[in-house]
């Protein structure tokens, strides 16, 4: 499903150049639970946000649902990114000024679909995630495990083929992040969602088919 | 996406209240610019009605020592008959002070019909006038001598005022009251309007009285047309005959040419005033829209990247940033519109309503047009935030 080739990324400034990966080869197959772990400034992120297409590699291919991606311009990437891609964040990001339900429309927004479409999938993501009496509240106005629930329904609501998770439990206590984590694995199990999570919790990542670890931006598991 | 962009402004109602207040005063500031500019431009575009071009206006203070009116009257005709013998003159007529472009004004108010009409301009004038001017005669006839000491008061208007009074009918043997007490006034005549305040002042009502032999004690203006060719020596020639026949008597020639430019200057500075106090707001509202929009693009650069992440293109944040200004924009020129539109609603100024809703249309396009460019840069910046240094960043 995903396919990294010798992925390489260089950060570089006018007097340092950090290496933030190097030489990353991972396939990650469909309908797999993939977690990576490492300590803090290891690349995971890094590694995470080239796979989601939200970043580019310094060298290497990626190539995602058998499509390479290298090519891709801004729109391709966005479409793609909004059609195959869903995101989670340990610190949410959802968007104070709108109610949870505007927020789980999000991705909607950038595809050709109607207002009342958009609610009722919407809806229906917030129903799988046990949110349904909260449409009309604003994040503010939620518990840290609902906002996460929240993020989660976002991420869910155009039904992508893969989801990106970094650190989702990373914000919560243990009994919220394992019900965060029930409800990813069993997206994974129920809808067969492909997933990437970046945990720094042993105990969430056992949980998952397979763990990969770095260290200093190579892959040492 | 309009109704997304439109629930994320009213959500923060707050903090964009001050952008729109700010967009509100410049759109109204803007408005009076354009009313101002556009009413000015209308009556400059309006013929003046005379022509001014070489004509003289002499002035001179009464000196004589009888209080005759006869006596007066002869030496005064006498007077100006000499002056129009003079070569270079084509015509001169008598006038009270109240010539065009002069600040002397003489008004008074008249009823018809019931309908009292105020701040009508009264000229004293002689039958040279029309002449003297080259100015039209639209309907009926001008004062002649079966005028003089005939017991009906008789009278010529401009062409506004007859047709505020009878509309498209005709004035002539109509009759109306004046504020003086004098029943029954016969108009005899309608004169073309003329721009007695200038190039860029409205039209005003006028009724032009024939002089008679009381009021040679208290006029002072003669004006007189001249030949192209008429030049300083000839002035000079002029002004001492007027100082041989007036002992005693200030006398100044001054050109209508002259007295026009000056009296332009009345309406073009407070308008060049106005448009400096607005170019000052209009900079200042483009630097207050710019330094908000960049100010909300590094506040909301976790939005931005979000949105980059979910699917958004860069042109698309970028157009979002765009539109949530024009919709701010928008806000503001409701309430604007809903302010401007009194005034051609309760017939503000005594202008007329095209030249308020055109100057409002114009506001409106400015102020968008505004809007536009100075959320463009900014919103080109977001789109240039890469997603995943502001989602870090967050």
């Amino acid at each position: 499903m995903i396919k990294l080739q010798n992925i390489q990324k260089v950060y570089r400034t006018d007097t340092i150049e950090t290496l933030a990966l190097n030489g990353i080869n991972l396939d990650v197959a469909k309908g797999e639970f993939l977690s990576i772990m490492g300590p803090s400034g290891c690349g995971k992120s890094t590694l995470l946000n080239i796979m989601g297409l939200l970043d580019e590699p310094s060298k290497g291919n990626i190539s995602i649902a058998e499509q390479p991606t290298g090519k891709f311009n801004d729109k391709q990437l966005a479409k793609f990114r909004n059609q195959k891609l869903g995101f989670i964040f340990q610190s949410y990001h959802l968007i104070g000024d709108l109610q949870v339900i505007d927020n789980v429309e999000l991705p909607l927004l950038y595809r050709d679909t109607t207002a009342k479409e958009r609610r009722r999938l919407a809806t229906e993501a917030l129903e799988k995630v046990g949110l349904s009496n909260r449409i009309k509240h604003f994040p503010k106005q939620l518990s840290g495990g609902q906002r996460q629930r929240v993020a989660i329904a976002r991420a869910i609501v155009g039904n992508p083929e893969i989801i990106l998770a970094d650190e989702p439990t990373g914000n919560l206590d243990s009994a919220m992040g394992n019900e965060i984590m029930e409800i990813l694995l069993q997206l994974n199990r129920v809808d067969g969602t492909t997933i990437v999570m970046v945990t720094h919790d042993e105990n969430m990542a056992q949980k998952t088919h397979r763990l990969v670890r770095l260290f200093d931006g190579s892959q040492v598991q | 996406m309009f109704k997304h962009l439109f629930k994320m402004i009213w959500n923060k109602k707050k903090q964009n209240s001050l952008l729109i207040v700010e967009i509100l005063l410049s759109f109204l500031v803007i408005f009076a610019v354009f009313t101002f500019g556009l009413n000015s431009y209308n009556n400059y575009a309006k013929p003046m009605g005379i022509d001014y071009q070489n004509v003289w206006a002499i002035s001179y203070n009464n000196t004589l020592k009888t209080n005759n009116g006869d006596s007066l009257k002869l030496f005064y005709d006498n007077m100006v008959d000499n002056i129009k013998a003079m070569p270079k003159v084509i015509d001169a007529a008598h006038t009270s002070a109240n010539i065009p472009f002069s600040t002397s004004h003489m008004s008074t108010g008249l009823t018809h019909n019931g309908d009292h009409i105020q701040d009508v301009n009264s000229f004293m004038v002689d039958e040279n006038y029309p002449k003297t001017l080259n100015v039209k005669l639209l309907d009926g006839r001008w004062y002649n001598k079966t005028d003089v000491g005939s017991k009906q008061k008789v009278i010529v208007i401009n062409n506004k005022l007859k047709e505020r009074m009878f509309g498209k009918a005709s004035a002539i043997g109509k009759l109306y009251n004046d504020d003086d007490g004098k029943k029954g006034v016969k108009i005899i005549g309608v004169l073309d309007d003329i721009k007695f305040n200038g190039d860029y002042q409205s039209l005003e009502y006028a009724i032009y009285n024939r002089i008679d032999t009381s009021s040679y004690r208290w006029l002072g203006k003669i004006l007189v047309k001249v030949s192209p060719d008429a030049n300083a020596a000839f002035e000079s020639q002029l002004y001492k005959f007027m100082a041989n026949n007036l002992k005693d008597s200030n006398i100044e020639i001054e050109h209508l040419t002259n007295k026009l430019t000056a009296y332009n200057k009345f309406t073009l500075v407070p308008l060049i005033i106005l448009s400096i106090v607005a170019a000052f707001l209009i900079i200042n509202v483009a630097l207050g829209i710019f330094g908000v929009l960049w100010y909300n693009i590094n506040k909301r650069r976790g939005e931005i990247g979000l949105r980059r992440a979910v699917g958004a293109p860069g042109s698309s944040v970028s157009a979002q940033l765009v539109s949530e200004a024009m919709i701010l924009a928008t806000l503001s020129l409701i309430v604007g519109a809903f302010f401007a539109v009194q005034f051609p609603l309760l017939n503000v100024f005594d202008l007329p309503a095209s030249v308020y809703l055109l100057a409002m249309l114009l506001a409106v396009i400015f102020i968008y047009l505004l809007v536009l460019v100075c959320s463009l840069y900014p919103g080109k910046q977001a789109s240039a935030i890469l997603p995943a240094v502001a989602l870090h960043e967050e």
